[in-house]
């Protein structure tokens, strides 16, 4: 019973596909809010700062935007556990021969893979607006990137499950993204640098986890880190998101076991 | 076949927070092949009992085995032995037909030859197969059923579990699914174990019945059994005066040949209106005596018809005995258990009048299941019993308690 089923992973994440690829107003609406963003910000207040470093603000923010849709897809793939448990498929998955914990590994690889899909996509339109420099460096750069967004939304996946478990209806979530989401989005360093801010906000951004995927999806495509941390801050980066992943995937899968059906 | 036990219960209870106990000590067997539904109002412990026998809830005390298999030892071996068709709608809305049952089918280990056959096998049977490959979420509620019990039967299961199968379908729905049931279990020899608190549906699909209530199981036997255990016919008085009901009520509790009166609320024993075609089919062969005996003036008319009909049985009208007085305003029915009915009809129209009391409207009928809930139980399965608000609370904590420890 408690035995991990590998192909039971493996059908949970393939319905998450499927369900993603049929919402398709959805993926091109999400795509979309992120160009604007890009475009308007990145000229608007690009225009008006010109860039940070030496880098164009469009290339500075690029990562960030791209952070931010990763963000919101993962976390909200996570809390939809709330929809299956309401519109009962919940059971049908529950009363197969096949561990919880099967289940919600599904489920999150699943959210995480879309959510990476999505921050592919956004990739992608963000280098035709010329954030990044066509180079081999970039190449191989946008590959580890896509390793950081996997790392960054499985993490996030998880931590939506572990609220989607604990949340009895959708109406709580409202506040859990004006007081967790948002501002774990605001103080990811997408706008500005960590540099930039006083003493105290920099402790924070520091132990927000986006921030250091953000930072290293911005070494990964830009070759820039944060000159807070020195020249090996990717490392830092890299370590904290992998054990905030491992921890909210244990998390996720401990609060959705014991959450009632 | 037909003597082996594919289902043994032996004294199996689930107390839901140390406190309630939703399932008492029940003891049953189920033998291959056969139909049996579990026959109780809402909260009586049959969903309970179902989550238990399918590893979904660990019992509080007891065993059971289904299809061999012991549901704390072996909990993998005994889902895959049952299919289980919930209460609530399970099905993935944003999938096609095939594909909930393709999700189904993987996560039941089936190979890849197998599913592919069983899926289309599965459903031509439930008459499926030019839908198939529709988003479920364009399916009428009949149609969404059949592909539960489909999926349900996907894995090859031995004992199929059908929670109130027919809940909220309209009636030619409810017989198309009955047909599927019956089919099921005639032509692919498969253990079914229904519940249901409509006695119609019990009557009509199950080779036995076990009546549950509060939790512990009151009857169990063939429905033509427990129907012949009342002897006699129903007759039902209809009056609207509640100071005539009493009066009636201890005028006939004093003849002999009245082996038992129950008084109820006009509306409580109303049938929803989607059960309400059924009753009136077998209402043809009853011989109904209406409203000659009311007063002229009266004039609003006591027959059945011309109540409002109550759209919910599930809420039923109560009455509050503490706090606010809600009293009922509709007329009583008094059912009057007698040998020889019809012959004894004069008679008791004849005592009625002396005795002051005006009858609305006399019915006859035969026992039905309902009469035989009520002969085990003492009340009507549409009734429930204590005040409204400690009914609501009962309610609200047994769904709590319910899915708080699924065994995962």
């Amino acid at each position: 019973m408690q035995t991990l089923s590998w192909q039971a992973v493996y059908v949970v994440l393939l319905r998450e596909l499927k369900r993603y690829w049929r919402a398709k107003a959805r993926i091109v609406s999400s795509v979309v809010q992120s160009v604007f963003f890009l475009a308007i910000f990145g000229l608007g207040l690009g225009g008006l700062i010109g860039g940070i470093g030496d880098i164009s603000y469009l290339s500075y923010l690029a990562p960030g935007i791209i952070g931010m849709s990763l963000l919101f897809a993962s976390v909200f793939s996570g809390v939809s556990v709330i929809f299956d448990r309401q519109f009962g498929f919940m059971k049908e998955m529950l009363v197969a021969p096949v561990s919880r914990t099967s289940i919600i590994l599904g489920r999150i690889f699943g959210g995480a893979v879309t959510a990476s899909l999505q921050g592919i996509m956004i990739m992608i339109v963000a280098g035709f607006m010329g954030a990044f420099e066509p180079s081999l460096a970039l190449a191989l750069g946008a590959v580890a990137a896509v390793g950081v967004m996997f790392l960054i939304t499985s993490g996030f996946v998880g931590l939506g499950v572990a609220i989607g478990s604990s949340l009895n209806d959708f109406h709580a979530f409202q506040l859990l993204s004006t007081f967790v989401i948002w501002p774990i989005f605001m103080l990811s360093g997408v706008f500005f640098p960590i540099d930039t801010v006083p003493a105290p906000l920099q402790i924070v951004m520091l132990a927000n986890p986006l921030f250091h995927g953000v930072e290293l999806l911005r070494w990964c495509l830009l070759g820039v880190g944060t000159p807070l941390l020195g020249p090996f801050g990717w490392m830092i980066n890299l370590g904290v998101l992998a054990v905030f992943n491992v921890l909210m995937i244990i998390l996720g899968a401990f609060l959705f076991s014991r959450a009632q059906v | 076949m037909g003597s082996i036990s594919i289902i043994e219960v032996k004294g199996l209870s689930k107390v839901f927070k140390g406190k309630i106990r939703a399932v008492n000590r029940i003891s049953f067997n189920v033998k291959e092949g056969e139909i049996l539904g579990f026959l109780g109002p809402n909260g009586a412990g049959k969903t309970t009992t179902l989550n238990m026998l399918s590893t979904l809830l660990r019992p509080s005390e007891g065993a059971a085995k289904v299809n061999g298999f012991d549901i704390e030892q072996e909990p993998d071996a005994v889902r895959r032995s049952i299919g289980y068709v919930f209460q609530e709608p399970t099905l993935d809305l944003q999938l096609t037909g095939r594909e909930n049952l393709d999700f189904h089918g993987r996560l039941y280990h089936l190979k890849k030859e197998d599913r592919k056959r069983r899926i289309e096998e599965m459903l031509q049977l439930v008459q499926l197969t030019d839908r198939a490959d529709d988003l479920v979420k364009t399916y009428s509620g009949g149609m969404k059923r059949r592909l539960e019990i489909a999926r349900g039967l996907l894995h090859h299961p031995k004992v199929l579990f059908l929670d109130e199968p027919t809940l909220g379908l309209d009636p030619q729905t409810r017989h198309s699914i009955w047909d599927h049931i019956q089919r099921l279990n005639k032509e692919r020899r498969i253990t079914i174990i229904l519940t249901t608190h409509y006695t119609e549906e019990a009557d009509f699909l199950c080779g036995r019945i076990l009546i549950i209530d509060s939790g512990e199981i009151v009857a169990l036997d063939t429905p033509e059994k427990l129907k012949a255990k009342l002897e006699g016919d129903v007759v039902i008085l209809v009056i609207r005066n509640p100071t005539m009901v009493l009066r009636a009520r201890s005028l006939f509790e004093e003849k002999k040949w009245v082996r038992r009166v129950d008084v109820f609320s006009r509306e409580n024993t109303e049938t929803s209106p989607d059960l309400k075609m059924e009753k009136m089919h077998r209402m043809r062969g009853v011989s109904r005596i209406g409203g000659m005996m009311g007063e002229m003036g009266s004039g609003e008319g006591g027959s059945i018809r011309k109540q409002k009909p109550k759209r919910h049985e599930d809420i039923p009208e109560m009455e509050i005995d503490d706090g606010n007085r809600r009293k009922d305003l509709g007329s009583k029915q008094l059912n009057l258990l007698v040998d020889n009915g019809s012959h004894r009809i004069p008679e008791i129209v004849k005592l009625s009048e002396a005795a002051g009391i005006t009858l609305e409207s006399v019915e006859l009928h035969k026992p039905t299941l309902d009469d035989v809930f009520l002969s085990v139980t003492g009340r009507n399965i549409r009734e429930e019993k204590g005040s409204f608000v400690e009914m609501a609370r009962r309610h609200h904590i047994l769904q709590q308690a319910r899915g708080k420890r699924g065994v995962g």
